[in-house]
């Protein structure tokens, strides 16, 4: 018999909090009900039956057939026992940076970064997220470079994107490994799902965490912005600053503060205290630099090896970025630590 | 250049040549030697593990699917009975007849016959459903008699035999490689127990005890159709060599 296959081996199971029932119910009482809920979908991502799902908040419809009780999903969602991090975090690197190659929302860094991990070899594919005419977002496995003639692949969504369901698909295929990109709760599950398993740790070798003040559901957000006026077949792009939402069209633009978003902040968002994605590589957003510029936080050693790649063969222009610039957003995210429990 | 020139042969060597080739002749009208299969009347008489037409029984089927895999014609289809289970179905019109098929069937399902011709109208019709496949199709038999080739020394000769070749002979089912399921991975097991409930042998066992859960193959029991390790969601499982 070979000697590397095992025919008995061992699975560590967590505690159960509500002892008779399934793990997917302790979840949904400990997470979903509770409202700390993120829609991360790390457990999507893990479930042996697929069965979990997001149509209005995260669902597992007939779980009482179909879920296996395997613990998995309770094991990965970072917010069962919920550490909020918050704050800028701990980096090697704190510069700002503008493509040469693509055009995206601002700099394109997110696209550079990725790419150019595909090119050093580091990865072999990346998981981006696109969108239709109708601004609903799609996943795309991107391995080549000829596949961002997508012009929807940069710039910001502003919904929640299923990209962890896709992370099973990519790191099942890859040979190289897995480029990621999720907003910091998605971050957090990816890292959770790593500290889980080693399938996980072996194959995604790179997590790009994008600047997030909150992140909004397809339903609630469309309605709100054809409320206001926008025209989604005219749409171009979606952007927050100096506190104001700026759709811009091609007829002109809808401006309203950021604040009147509130209504319809998401539960999940409203306990989230994390900005920066300080468990990322490395992460990428547009406050901090100059217009045009993106701000990149170089935190891990792979992230600063695509940065040094990127200047050594001159595929984007750096600047200075300014950190104290962020203090106010992830201010006006640590206060939300007082909603955790509420 | 090399010229070549008429063998020349004395009137001894002309008068032995030609006594030999009328004593040829004069054999053949008395005692014909051919070595024709006289098909239909006669059929060649073929080995036992004649790669023929495929039989197949629901019974011994687990709907593991290998068959399909393996075939590399992809002349096998999977198709949904009403009972839920999958069983094969057969386009003998991409058939190239190499029974990896019937080898590979971990539970003996798929039997081979002599069977080598059978009629069809169009290409639909050679499109075998699995009820077609249970028993042996409808062929007219015109035959008294089978043949069998003979080799002695350098010459070729046919033996010939009254009575009717079985066509369908009970051959013990390929061992094949025998193959158990085993774990590569455990350490990404997420112990959901979708191999237990895949089994269809009872090898796979889950326990849950507290704080774990105790995953066994039972090496003995394991029939190495595959099933579990196609299923598994993190694709720990693979099939190793007895």
């Amino acid at each position: 018999m070979a000697a590397i296959g095992k025919s008995e081996w061992e699975v560590k199971i967590p505690e159960k909090t509500l002892k008779e029932k399934l793990y997917f119910e302790n979840l949904k009482a400990t997470v979903i009900d509770t409202k700390l809920c993120s829609r991360c979908l790390t457990c999507a991502c893990v479930c042996p039956v697929d069965g979990i799902i997001a149509i209005d908040g995260v669902e597992f419809p007939n779980y009482e057939e179909e879920c296996t009780d395997c613990s998995a999903c309770v094991k990965v969602c970072p917010r069962f026992v919920y550490e909020p991090k918050s704050g800028l975090g701990s980096y090697i690197e704190f510069i700002a940076g503008q493509s040469k190659r693509f055009k995206g929302q601002d700099g394109a860094m997110v696209t550079e970064l990725i790419v150019s991990a595909i090119e050093m070899g580091m990865i072999d594919r990346g998981l981006f997220v696109g969108r239709d005419e109708d601004w609903v977002t799609e996943i795309f496995h991107v391995r080549d470079i000829e596949q961002l003639e997508i012009p929807t692949l940069g710039g910001t969504k502003y919904t929640f994107a299923r990209v962890l369901p896709e992370l099973k698909k990519a790191v099942r295929f890859t040979k190289k490994g897995v480029g990621v990109v999720g907003t910091p709760c998605m971050v957090s599950g990816v890292r959770k799902l790593q500290q889980e398993f080693p399938l996980f740790r072996e194959k995604i070798k790179l997590v790009v965490g994008l600047f997030c003040t909150e992140n909004f559901h397809y339903d609630e957000l469309t309605k709100y912005l054809k409320e206001k006026g926008v025209d989604f077949s005219k749409l171009i792009k979606t952007d927050i600053t100096m506190g104001k939402f700026i759709a811009t069209m091609t007829d002109g633009e809808v401006k309203f503060k950021v604040r009147a978003l509130e209504e319809i902040l998401p539960s999940g968002c409203n306990v989230c205290t994390d900005f920066t994605a300080v468990e990322s590589d490395t992460s990428v957003g547009s406050v901090g630099s100059a217009a045009g510029f993106s701000t990149v936080v170089v935190r891990e050693e792979n992230a600063k090896k695509i940065i040094d790649f990127i200047k050594k063969k001159g595929y984007a222009d750096f600047g200075e970025a300014k950190p104290e610039e962020l203090g106010f957003l992830i201010g006006h995210k640590k206060k939300r630590e007082e909603n955790i429990g509420k | 250049m090399k010229k070549v020139a008429t063998p020349e042969y004395d009137i001894k060597d002309k008068l032995k040549h030609h006594v030999s080739a009328l004593s040829t002749a004069a054999k053949e009208v008395v005692m014909p030697l051919n070595v024709t299969t006289q098909y239909p009347r006669e059929r060649r008489k073929m080995p036992d593990c004649f790669r023929g037409y495929i039989l197949f029984d629901p019974e011994r089927c687990i709907s593991c699917f290998q068959c399909s895999f393996v075939c590399p014609a992809n002349a096998i289809w999977m198709k949904e009975a009403p009972s839920g289970r999958y069983y094969p179905t057969l386009d003998y019109g991409k058939c190239i007849f190499c029974h990896f098929c019937v080898d590979t069937c971990p539970g003996g399902a798929l039997k081979q016959t002599k069977i080598h011709d059978v009629a069809y109208k169009d290409m639909d019709e050679m499109f075998t459903l699995t009820e077609e496949m249970i028993e042996p199709p409808e062929i007219i038999r015109e035959d008294e008699g089978y043949v069998d080739y003979v080799i002695d020394k350098e010459d070729l000769s046919l033996k010939r035999t009254k009575g009717i070749d079985k066509l369908i002979v009970d051959v013990a089912p390929s061992q094949g490689v025998p193959l158990v399921s085993l774990c590569v991975e455990p350490e990404n097991c997420l112990g959901c127990g979708i191999c237990e409930g895949m089994c269809e042998s009872g090898a796979v066992s889950s326990l849950k005890e507290d704080g774990m859960v105790r995953m066994k193959i039972d090496v003995d029991k394991c029939t190495g159709c595959g099933l579990c390790v196609k299923e598994c969601p993190m694709q720990i499982l693979r099939l190793f060599r007895e």
